[in-house]
């Protein structure tokens, strides 16, 4: 567990990226599903801030 | 070449060959029913069960091309002479040609903007993609990516606020207008498979260039562009391909004078329900070019689809 | 060794020198060159979608210029995010997206695997199958309205041959259940080609050596297929996926011509519900809150999709 916390907080592009490609892909998975209105409310936030995530951590260095 | 191990046994090979086969055959009947429906006379078109032996005409295509009006019982009696062939088919339909139909002007608009739009992209796309390929551009992989995700955009997103853009400024419905939108979308897709291209030409060959006295200018139009005209020629193919088919800016922003084909092609309808023949002689006009580019791109068809990153 | 000789030359002469003497300056040509490209999309791309953004947060509606233009907040990202009839069209354009995505990846793959045998004339063939790829969707969606005429459609008569389902009994069209499956169909018959292309792509990456390797070490086939065919394609096939995803969940043009949406709204897909809400209702605001929703979804996918895209190149 602390290993991953310490990848995250060397700040490298890997598991930022990681991280955010996830939020993009759960967001979507969100605004898509038949099954709770209140997902399909909230996906656009968390798309939103994968991408915006996305944007800035693919500055980090490699 | 040697033996290998790896290799799929001939029983095996000629198995996955006639899956394959039998795939392409079924893939392509769409396309052959399109140009078969095409020289159909109407009652052939819509026949239960279809018709797959009929007798060829030229009725789609005499359709597609005028607009024609029924001759009354008595004129029918007495027709003055057809001077045409095409005349001759409209009269056995009980018809007379009234005029051309507007496809002709439609077609006309698609080759002036196709060609216009992908002339301008060629000539921004090359530039651009040499700046990339050789200098050190700053913020590079970003404006790379930047480039690149203005064609994912949606089309109906993207075309509220052009439509609005176009309207200020009268470029709704011209010509102008379709060419400059049809370059922007094209100039993503032109730039990365051009980067691609010119990276693969040795930047030894404009150094050697340099040296001779060359400028900088000089060595990219007479060193590079001549290295890269498969590619350029290629990326001109796509970029013509999509401008050709493209259909939603079309729709939602031309109606008239720059409106192209694939927004028409579906809106012609015939005397008394939908005329298919006509339709798929249109669609057919349409169609065979591309199929002939798509053969003629074949060995480029992987890069272009994928923006150039896959090559082989 | 020519080539190596006038490479050290060139080297050798210092750059801000030989800048001089070349005329223009290397930055001055590369910014030339680049900008009428980022001219152009800015003008284009970049200026209506900052307009876009602006105007969602307004209740504008083109069709009433006389009207005074409100700023209203986020209401009309509320709206759209709690509307079950938006979320709805999301839901038609997952059911698209997902089995568009299943049946080509299936049937690419399959094609691919098969080609890569290199039968005798493989080539001619792929370049037959890719033929459907290439085409106008629009006009390929006209027309397959005509093959999905109850009684004198092909498919229709398709369907009725191998099942003896009789031909008029059902349309693919105008039937509720049945119209998501059309174009679903309509799309992997026009698609599948772009996933072959790329699988093929995937499998002709694999050096022969590792097979032969593994024939050495006596693994099966099976084992050999799930253990170096599969993974060594994967990344090719993610490319294939989150494009084709990407496409289809903008689809308009194909879909459009086919059902128009309809029967009911079973195939409104987003873009057809967002293109009803711009420029038939002339909902300027709502819509363009919908079109940045788009936007952001579409763009956070590029970007993985751009990431795959140089994950491929490295290989």
């Amino acid at each position: 567990m602390s290993e991953i916390l310490k990848a995250f907080l060397r700040l490298r592009r890997g598991p930022w990226e990681m991280l955010a490609s996830i939020l993009i892909a759960v967001g979507v998975v969100m605004l898509m599903q038949p099954f709770f209105l209140a997902l399909y409310t909230w996906s656009f936030i968390v798309i939103l801030v994968g991408t915006v995530m996305f944007l800035i951590v693919s500055h980090f260095p490699e | 070449m040697s033996y290998s191990v790896t290799d799929p046994s001939p029983l095996s090979r000629w198995i996955a060959g006639v899956t394959v086969v039998l795939y392409a055959m079924i893939t392509l009947l769409p396309l052959l029913w399109i140009i078969a429906t095409g020289f159909k006379s109407p009652e052939d078109s819509i026949a239960y069960p279809p018709k797959v032996i009929f007798e060829p005409s030229l009725e789609g295509y005499v359709n597609l091309f005028t607009t024609r009006t029924r001759i009354s019982e008595e004129e029918q009696a007495t027709p003055p002479p057809a001077e045409t062939w095409y005349e001759r088919i409209a009269r056995e339909q009980g018809q007379s040609i009234a005029g051309p139909s507007r496809y002709g002007e439609r077609f006309v608009n698609s080759v002036i903007i196709g060609f216009g739009s992908t002339f301008l992209c060629m000539v921004l796309g090359t530039a651009a993609a040499y700046a990339f390929s050789r200098f050190r551009v700053p913020l590079r992989d970003d404006l790379m990516f930047f480039i690149l995700s203005t064609r994912m955009m949606p089309p109906i997103a993207v075309a509220i606020p052009i439509f609005l853009m176009f309207r200020q400024l009268g470029l709704n419905d011209t010509h102008l207008g379709m060419i400059l939108l049809y370059t922007a979308v094209n100039l993503s897709l032109s730039v990365w498979l051009l980067k691609g291209f010119i990276d693969e030409i040795p930047v030894e060959y404009e150094e050697a260039a340099l040296i001779d006295g060359y400028t900088r200018f000089q060595a990219f139009t007479k060193v590079v562009l001549p290295q890269a005209a498969t590619g350029i020629a290629s990326t001109a193919i796509f970029c013509l391909i999509f401008a050709w088919n493209e259909y939603a800016f079309a729709v939602l922003l031309t109606s008239g004078t720059a409106q192209t084909a694939p927004p028409f092609i579906p809106t012609i309808i015939g005397v008394g329900g939908k005329d298919w023949p006509a339709v798929a002689a249109g669609a057919t006009i349409f169609l065979v070019p591309v199929m002939v580019f798509t053969i003629l791109l074949r060995k480029h068809l992987l890069r272009g689809i994928t923006f150039g990153a896959v090559r082989k | 060794m020519v080539k190596s000789t006038i490479t050290r030359a060139a080297h050798a002469t210092p750059e801000p020198v030989a800048a001089r003497v070349r005329g223009l300056s290397d930055r001055a040509i590369a910014w030339i060159f680049v900008a009428p490209t980022l001219f152009l999309l800015l003008a284009v791309n970049i200026f209506p979608l900052i307009w876009t953004i602006r105007l969602s947060f307004t209740n504008y509606r083109v069709n009433r210029p006389n009207r005074d233009i409100e700023w209203i907040g986020l209401r009309n990202y509320e709206r759209i995010l709690t509307d079950a009839d938006v979320w709805q069209t999301m839901q038609a354009t997952a059911h698209f997206l997902i089995w568009t995505i299943v049946l080509q990846v299936l049937i690419g793959f399959a094609l691919a695997w098969l080609i890569n045998s290199k039968f005798r004339s493989s080539n001619f063939w792929t370049t037959v199958i890719v033929l459907p790829m290439m085409l106008s969707p629009a006009v390929v969606g006209n027309f397959w309205t005509f093959l999905y005429q109850p009684q004198i459609g092909l498919f229709n008569h398709a369907v009725a041959f191998f099942t003896g389902v009789d031909p008029a009994s059902f349309s693919m069209i105008g039937d509720v259940h049945l119209a998501p499956w059309a174009i679903v169909i309509a799309d992997t018959w026009m698609w599948t080609p772009f996933v072959m292309l790329i699988c093929l792509a995937g499998l002709r990456s694999i050096p022969a050596s590792i097979y032969e390797a593994a024939e050495c070490d006596r693994a099966s086939k099976w084992r050999q297929f799930w253990t170096i065919t599969v993974p060594m394609v994967l990344p090719f096939l993610m490319l294939a996926v989150l494009f084709r995803g990407i496409e289809n969940f903008k689809m308009f043009d194909l879909v459009v011509q086919l059902t128009g949406g309809g029967p009911g709204n079973t195939t409104t897909l987003t873009s057809i519900d967002l293109k009803r809400e711009a420029f038939e209702r002339w909902r300027t605001g709502y819509a363009s809150a919908y079109a940045v929703i788009l936007f952001v979804t579409v763009f956070g996918l590029a970007s993985i999709y751009v990431k795959a895209l140089n994950k491929v190149k490295e290989r």
